[in-house]
């Protein structure tokens, strides 16, 4: 997850994530801890939804004494299968948490069939 | 319903692997090493912490998504501050499905032990998106000055 590659840059982080269905509403929840609503990006490519998000880790220049936080940008990509509707994804950020929300379309919900 | 996560390609040059091994060669071995508060196996329920040593103050910062601020509790006593607080997650129902859960929800608290030439007079803290940064300012002492030099 956190790894130095050659040039010595960080590479990019895989956010923790919590998926969650309830009552045909699907809720994503994405750690983006310090990513601002502007520097944050949902894309949808075909199937993919990609989630991605920059930070800037200290403002000021200074000496490290203690450096646990590393990542400076996020990206998780998932993948959407046609149950999901594209048109109505609801995404709010807060308190560093981005919160997706899909609706199952209304053709893959289960139907209940009553017996005549 | 299917959502699944982006796989990683494969490293595509061979000193790629061996870096990740180096790295993963030297997080055994370090006694003092302080896991990460993100991902799934190597997650801990402390917040991941940077401090950082300017001029005038020390600034530390800990990554908090989720944490109320009402929920979050900043102390000092001497030199050590400690950050602990709870955080709150969707109440559960039973309805609810759960695919996937690499977030924690709980209690947590950090103690940072701070060189000891802090003002304790000036600390102020801020919780924005997520992240907390609580600033303490190096006692007028302890903070480097410059001496002129003189000629004859």
């Amino acid at each position: 997850m956190e790894a130095k590659d050659m040039s010595g840059k960080w590479r990019i982080a895989i956010p923790a994530c919590s998926i969650s269905e309830d009552a045909g509403l699907v809720t994503v929840k994405v750690e983006m801890p310090g990513v601002a609503k502007e520097a944050l990006e949902i894309k949808i490519e075909g199937n993919e939804l990609s989630v991605s998000g920059n930070r800037s880790l200290n403002a000021q220049r200074g000496h490290y004494i203690l450096n646990e936080r590393r990542a400076e940008a996020f990206r998780k990509i998932f993948t959407l299968d046609d149950t999901i509707s594209r048109d109505d994804i609801d995404a709010a950020l807060a308190d560093g948490i981005l919160t997706l929300k899909m609706k199952i379309k209304e053709a893959a919900k289960p139907r209940r069939v009553e017996i005549a | 319903m299917d959502l699944v996560k982006w796989d990683n390609p494969a490293p595509k040059d061979l000193w790629e692997a061996f870096d990740g091994l180096r790295g993963e060669l030297d997080r055994a071995l370090d006694p003092f090493r302080i896991p990460s508060a993100a991902g799934l196996l190597d997650r801990t329920t402390a917040p991941a912490v940077d401090v950082l040593e300017t001029k005038d103050e020390y600034v530390v910062m800990a990554d908090l998504p989720g944490v109320d601020k009402r929920d979050l509790e900043v102390s000092v006593t001497g030199s050590l501050l400690s950050i602990r607080g709870d955080k709150k997650g969707e109440r559960d129902s039973e309805k609810r499905k759960i695919f996937r859960k690499e977030t924690w929800v709980g209690s947590f608290s950090r103690t940072i032990d701070l060189p000891a030439q802090i003002d304790t007079g000036k600390i102020t803290a801020e919780l924005k998106d997520g992240v907390l940064a609580v600033r303490i300012a190096k006692r007028e002492e302890a903070k480097t000055k410059l001496i002129a030099i003189t000629t004859e």
